[in-house]
């Protein structure tokens, strides 16, 4: 019997995230939703790839199932499996399964981190027959039209051995992220962090230094999330320098060279 | 059973049967007796305490004075031949004729001590005793040949090595000097020179190290002599650590040469301003040496170029400024493609500054 599932209602946004549009990525996800489309999102870490999804899910008002993808995410995992309660074997749905059930949005952060099994498992539910088939039950259950299936990755740092196949990657519409222009991140950081004008633009101007040195030593730049932690801690207080070594310095790098010359950089501006 | 220490060794040869077969007022010249014959040869001794007893009850003093010196004579040749006779001659003493044992004991001798004229085993002997003590005078002298065999064996090894090593310095100096500026190439030599007369394989070492520290600018000339000269103090102490010293390998080594050094090297920055001015221009840059000048174009568009060693202030990070002062500046050319600049062309900027920093622009 299938009992105590996932409580699809724990998975209901009820405030607005905040998302700054950068450009249509809004109409193009709401016209592959109503499309029944499954959307690829593509874009380096902490450039608001969840953040926009979150964005959808209330805009689009469906419940939201985020499953952060790891090495060893099999796909009983997303679907589900049996357990043992008391003298009973149980089944419990997987978090893909309350989605596809409820109707609801399902995003798969960072795919290409999962076992390769879990490929198996969503490309019945991205073509246009959209089921999920659960072998372990002998069932197959149909999604909803409300349905969407969402992945990310970041094409920036995978390797040969990690990437997604093309038989997947055809599968979706896919929309690139990137950081945001200048403006735009100093607004999201003023809104984000609460900062003034003057704090949100050094805080832009370091990160576009910071980030010239991608392929340079450095596999990221620094993320806007890392501008807006410095904006937090610069809010509540905390020296600039330091707060600024302690998000923008010191999570992207451990060569010592490079977090001196990341110093420097903020240097100019502190 | 035998007597104890009260009567000396001869406890060692008198059982108590053979002292109480002997009257008692001659118990003691008895013992006397058997320690004077002992004395000898312990054989000897344990044989006469044996006979003694019967001797001295069956015959007068003067008979076993007799015995005794008989007993003396063909042990004084030949102590096993002395035994046999102590043993034998009690029962010759029996004899109706007294002759016998006289005969007796002079053939034993005489056939102990053999021909009284061989003259050449004497001469042998002698001889042999010679060189026994000859050799025996020797022995210090033998030790010292193999003392000094083998730290000329060691000598031969140590200038078998210096010849490969002289070789291999041969071999390295004339590309080293190649690449070496021209205005170090005699202070490098001097340098080189002293090491080599010490420690051929410490100057390899040297040899090395010294390009590496002169065309790097990271001493003087002077500073790299006080730099050989402190070297060399610790190769005289220990050859392993002086090479150390020479190949930069030893904290000492490298201490020195921090207390000598004048200003920040480039060297040891570089990396960190490339990084900063590729940041800032978002061009990849490359931080070159003026001591590379004749290689590269000072205004190129892909490099900055910065003296080998920042001298201007006392500590490093202030030189540390200077380096950076030098590289934005670099950066701005790389990025904007030119030195010239007028604050007439950032009208924008000097207005948000004027505005930051009022007092300043009154």
């Amino acid at each position: 019997m299938a009992v105590e599932s996932q409580r699809i209602e724990d998975f209901r946004l009820t405030e607005e995230p905040y998302y700054l549009p950068l450009g249509n990525e809004v109409e193009l996800f709401e016209a592959a939703y109503h499309g029944r489309l499954p959307v690829m999102l593509k874009g380096p870490t902490g450039c608001g790839k969840t953040r926009f999804v979150e964005h959808m899910a209330w805009r689009l008002k469906r419940t939201l199932v985020t499953v952060a993808c790891h090495e060893d995410l099999t796909a009983s995992d997303l679907v589900g499996k049996y357990t043992l309660r008391g003298d009973e074997t149980v089944w419990q749905d997987g978090p893909l399964t309350t989605a596809v059930k409820a109707g609801g949005i399902a995003y798969l952060d960072e795919i290409v981190e999962a076992r390769k099994d879990t490929t198996v498992v969503i490309h019945p539910l991205t073509d246009d027959r959209r089921i999920l088939p659960i072998e372990k039950k002998g069932e197959v259950v149909q999604a909803p039209g409300e349905f969407l299936l969402i992945i990310s990755y970041n094409p920036g740092y995978q390797s040969v051995l990690k990437d997604l196949k093309h038989s997947t990657k055809q599968r979706f519409v896919a929309i690139d992220f990137d950081y945001p222009p200048p403006d735009a991140e100093e607004t999201i950081l003023k809104t984000e962090a609460g900062i003034d004008d003057d704090t949100a633009a050094k805080l832009v101007k370091i990160a576009e230094k910071v980030r010239n040195l991608r392929t340079h030593g450095l596999e990221e730049g620094v993320s806007t999330r890392l501008l807006v932690y410095a904006g937090q801690l610069i809010g509540r207080g905390v020296e600039p320098m330091a707060a600024c070594e302690a998000t923008i310095c010191k999570p992207i790098t451990d060569d010592l060279e490079m977090q001196r010359s990341i110093v420097e950089i903020i240097a100019t501006q502190f | 059973m035998t007597f104890g220490p009260a009567v000396g060794n001869v406890g060692m040869y008198v059982a108590r049967e053979m002292l109480a077969a002997v009257p008692e007022e001659r118990r003691g010249a008895y013992l006397r007796m058997v320690e004077e014959i002992s004395e000898l040869k312990y054989q000897l001794g344990v044989e006469v305490a044996r006979q003694l007893p019967r001797l001295l009850a069956d015959h007068p003093p003067e008979q076993v004075a007799r015995y005794l010196d008989q007993v003396r004579e063909v042990a004084a040749v030949g102590w096993k031949s002395g035994v046999e006779v102590a043993k034998q001659l009690p029962d010759l003493y029996e004899a109706p004729d007294e002759r016998l044992a006289e005969a007796y004991v002079e053939i034993v001798a005489d056939a102990t001590a053999g021909p009284a004229e061989d003259t050449e085993t004497a001469e042998l002997a002698a001889e042999l005793g010679a060189l026994e003590r000859e050799l025996k005078e020797m022995e210090p002298k033998v030790r010292r040949r193999d003392e000094l065999k083998s730290l000329l064996a060691a000598r031969d090894r140590r200038d078998e090595k210096r010849r490969k090593h002289a070789v291999e310095l041969a071999a390295a100096l004339p590309p080293i000097l190649a690449r070496l500026r021209p205005r170090y190439r005699p202070p490098y030599l001097h340098q080189v020179r002293q090491v080599a007369a010490v420690d051929p394989e410490a100057s390899l070492e040297a040899a090395d190290t010294l390009l590496d520290l002169l065309n790097g600018e990271r001493v003087s000339a002077e500073g790299a002599a006080e730099w050989v000269s402190r070297g060399l103090e610790v190769l005289e102490r220990n050859r392993e650590v002086g090479r150390g010293y020479f190949r930069l390998g030893s904290k000492y080594a490298l201490q020195v040469l921090d207390e000598l050094k004048e200003g920040l090297a480039l060297k040891s920055v570089a990396r960190v301003l490339k990084l900063y001015a590729t940041a800032l221009s978002g061009q990849d840059v490359a931080i070159r040496g003026t001591n590379e000048m004749e290689a590269v174009d000072f205004f190129g568009p892909e490099h900055i170029v910065l003296p080998p060693e920042m001298r201007f202030f006392e500590d490093d990070d202030r030189n540390f400024t200077a380096y950076k002062v030098a590289t934005a500046h670099g950066a701005g050319r790389i990025e904007f493609g030119t030195y010239r600049f007028q604050l007439a062309d950032v009208p924008e900027l000097v207005g948000t500054l004027r505005t930051r920093y009022p007092e300043s622009s009154a």
